[in-house]
Parts: C-alpha cells; sequence; structure tokens
C-alpha cells in the first residue's frame, strides 16, 4: 500500500515537476498583502510549511496575525501575492480556473466555524452535494453520503435540516461533508468557534480520530489551546510569520499518563 | 488530599475491613492513587481513638481474624461537617515556574523570555497527553472520577498556559519601555 502510494506521488511528481509530492502541503517564501499604499497590510510576511500525509497540524495566534489567510490560501480560496503552495505535489498558481476548483473540491475537505450547510437541504443531501456538483451519480453519491455520515457518527439524523440540528450536529454534518470526497487534506478554521465546551470536545476527538484511524492530513486554525494541542504539531503565527513550531510527542499509554496525575 | 474523610466516606455505605478500604479508595474513590496499608492503618487506629470509627474483629476459616471497620454516629456526624465545610484550595501560587522568572528578571544572562518559552512548550506536551487522554476516556467509556479528574487537569493546564502567554505580554511590554 505504502509502496504504491509512492509510486503514485512519484508519477504526479514527474508530471508537475515538483519535489512535493510526498507531502500533502508544501508552501515556501508564501506573502500575501492586502491593500496599496498607506492602507498596505502585509498578512502573511513569508511562510515556509510542509505537511506530511496523515500529520495532525495546528495554526495558533492571536487575530489578524495572518492564520485564516493562510489556510484560504492552502486550500485555494485566495490567491497570494508571492511564493507558493503545492497541495498534493499541484502547484495552486500553475492550474487554470476550472482546475483549481477541481482540486478544491476533490482533494481538500473545508470546514468552518459557521459550518456553512445549505439550510434547504437535509443532512444526507448536505453530504452528498459535492459528489452532485462534480458528477457522481445520485444513487452513488447517497451512497457514500451515508458512509460518511456514520463516520461522524451521526446517521440517525440524516433526514434532519440544519435548522432542526444543534451546533455540535451541524459541524458534524459540515465534517461528513467535507470527508465525503475522501480528501487529502482537511483544512479547519476555527471548527469549534461557535460550540459549547461539550460539543467542541466532541468535534475535537472526531478530528484526532480521523488523524489516528484514517491517516486524515489535518491542518486546523484555533486560538484554542487545549484544542491545539491535541493536534501532532503547532505552529504559532505573529504578524504573518511563523514564530514558534512545536512537535508534541507521541503519547504514552493511558494508564501512564492516569498514573502521572497522582503526583500532581 | 484528606484520607481520614476518604476513609469515612467510604465505611459510610457499609462496614469493611482495611484490604477492601484500600481497594475501594482505589477503585472507586480517586483514581490513579495508591494507598498504602500503613497509611490506612494508622488512619484507621487514630479514628478509633477519637471515636469516629468501631470495629469488629470477625474470625476466618484457615485465615488470622479481620477486623471489619464501622462508622460510629459520631463519625457520621464529623463526615457531614466536613462535606459542608469549604476546602483549602491549594492554588500553588509560588510555584517553581514563578521562581524561575522572578530569579531570571535579576540575573543579566537569562532572559525571562526565554525561560518562558521553555515553561510554555512543556506545558503544551502535558495538555497534548492529557487532552489525548480525556478523549480516549470517553471513547472508552472510562469511569466518571476518571473522566472529571482528567476534566480538572486540562483545565489547570489550560490556566497555567494562559499565565504564561499574559507574564510573556507583560515583560515584553515593560522591554519596550526601558
Amino acid at each position: 500500500m505504502a509502496g504504491a502510494l509512492r509510486r503514485n506521488s512519484q508519477k504526479r511528481g514527474e508530471e508537475t515537476v515538483s519535489p512535493a509530492a510526498d507531502r500533502a502541503v508544501q508552501v515556501r517564501g508564501l506573502t500575501k498583502v492586502f491593500g496599496t499604499g498607506v492602507a498596505r497590510v502585509t498578512a502573511l510576511g513569508g511562510i515556509d510549511l510542509d505537511v506530511t500525509r496523515g500529520e495532525f497540524v495546528a495554526v495558533m495566534g492571536a487575530s489578524g496575525s495572518g492564520k485564516s489567510t493562510l489556510l484560504h490560501l492552502i486550500g485555494g480560496l485566495d490567491v497570494p501575492t508571492g511564493g507558493s503552495v503545492h497541495v498534493g505535489g499541484e502547484d495552486l498558481s500553475k492550474l487554470d480556473d476550472d482546475r483549481l476548483t477541481q482540486l478544491r473540491r476533490r482533494r481538500i475537505g473545508f470546514i468552518f466555524q459557521a459550518y456553512n450547510l445549505l439550510d434547504v437541504l437535509t443532512a444526507e443531501e448536505n453530504v452528498a452535494l459535492p459528489l452532485i456538483i462534480d458528477g457522481v451519480a445520485e444513487r452513488e453519491a447517497q451512497e457514500r453520503s451515508l458512509r460518511a455520515l456514520e463516520l461522524v457518527d451521526i446517521t440517525d439524523r440524516r433526514q434532519h435540516v440544519p435548522g432542526e440540528l444543534s451546533g455540535g450536529e451541524q459541524q458534524r454534518v459540515a465534517i461528513a461533508r467535507a470527508l465525503v470526497t475522501n480528501p487529502l487534506l482537511l483544512l479547519a478554521d476555527e471548527p469549534t468557534g461557535n460550540l459549547d465546551s461539550a460539543a467542541s470536545d466532541q468535534v475535537m476527538t472526531l478530528l484526532r480520530s480521523l488523524a489516528d484511524e484514517r491517516r486524515q492530513t489535518i491542518l486546523m486554525v484555533t486560538h484554542n489551546a487545549s484544542h491545539a494541542a491535541m493536534a501532532d504539531r503547532l505552529l504559532r503565527l505573529c504578524d504573518g510569520r511563523i514564530v514558534e513550531q512545536q512537535t508534541l510527542p507521541q503519547r504514552r499509554s493511558f494508564g501512564k499518563v492516569l498514573e502521572d496525575l497522582e503526583a500532581w | 488530599m484528606s484520607i481520614k474523610h476518604a476513609i469515612l466516606g467510604l465505611l459510610s455505605k457499609k462496614p469493611l475491613h482495611g484490604y477492601e478500604l484500600k481497594a475501594a479508595y482505589e477503585e472507586d474513590l480517586v483514581p490513579a492513587t495508591q494507598l498504602n496499608y500503613g497509611q490506612v492503618y494508622t488512619t484507621l487506629e487514630r479514628l478509633g481513638r477519637d471515636g469516629l470509627v468501631g470495629h469488629e474483629v470477625v474470625s476466618q476459616a484457615e485465615r488470622p481474624d479481620k477486623k471489619v471497620y464501622a462508622l460510629t454516629a459520631a463519625g457520621r456526624k464529623e463526615l457531614r461537617e466536613w462535606l459542608n465545610t469549604p476546602s483549602q484550595l491549594d492554588l500553588d501560587l509560588r510555584n517553581e515556574t514563578f521562581l524561575k522568572l522572578t530569579l531570571a528578571r535579576r540575573l543579566p544572562a537569562v532572559d525571562p523570555l526565554d525561560v518562558l518559552a521553555v515553561e510554555r512548550r512543556a506545558c503544551f506536551e502535558r495538555l497534548h497527553e492529557v487532552t489525548q487522554t480525556r478523549a480516549r476516556a470517553d471513547k472508552e467509556d472510562a469511569s466518571l472520577q476518571t473522566r472529571l479528574l482528567l476534566d480538572l487537569a486540562v483545565l489547570r493546564l489550560e490556566a497555567f498556559l494562559k499565565w504564561l502567554e499574559r507574564c510573556a505580554e507583560i515583560l515584553k511590554k515593560e522591554g519596550k519601555k526601558r
């Protein structure tokens, strides 16, 4: 399996002549400037970042530090002023609008603070929507939607419209929608920002198990320290630059951590 | 933690002998702790002397007699009063980090912001472990006490991290003034 993956990515690498093929994300010298003259604001001042497949990375920083801008540029939702972004070995700047849209739709899953579900569609239809838009047959889209809803453990609410769901349930549906295309990369912008602490914990536990059990690559923006601490790596942004990086060590056994609490 | 009151509390449900008390304390009352027999028996002796606990000797076939302990009326009263009295909160204010920070500000060779950065990284590592253990506790249906204890650990670490960040902000401002 790993060998097949490597061969595949090598092939893609040759096509795009990119060294980034084995990485989910490669960012080099990324800058973003808004406005001109006196109104000129540098949102990102030169970011270098690699995210390997299966890694869960959290981005922290104060408001205005550039963390959402970074996420938007990696997701191809906005265009950088300078530098490059490769996702799955593809240089976003080399893609025309159609191919960029296709990459966004098929290889990247987005989760937002405000869920962004369509009010008139049921949970199941919301999740199936990215597939329908992509031309997948309705029957197959429905089956895959159901599987994604199973993954976030909310199949019992599949016939409900968003208005009939709690915030936590809506966010889980949104996560299912992000996962339905089996994306290479999951981008989450403050995914727990609108949730109470119990629902937040549930969403974070879900993201963690996606990383553990499906080796889902996740890049998450948050300003909640204990949510950031659930990732494998932390990035701290300040004034558009990465000022600190920290890899969090492999966890010890459940019992060992509990034992240590005794000493507190 | 008050072992005395923990024992009174465990005995308020039903009489127990020493080994049962130790097991109940470790398994049901305070997860992730170990109580040694010495502690259990010294405490029981003192409780007996103060008239809060009584015991009865039960003879066993082929084994030494065992003492089964029970709560007295005075013990029950003591337990109720203790439950309704506010606890001594250990806020651990003069902790090691505080001491390091204070010293670092006096020593020219050390940057207190470096001290804070080291502490913050260590704190995040702890938080990483504890939050993941907390998530697993939910998944694996761990006992309620375990989950509550882990919540306390998460929230205390969060608060400590916030304090570290506050310190860094204030020190940076002070540095600019000078």
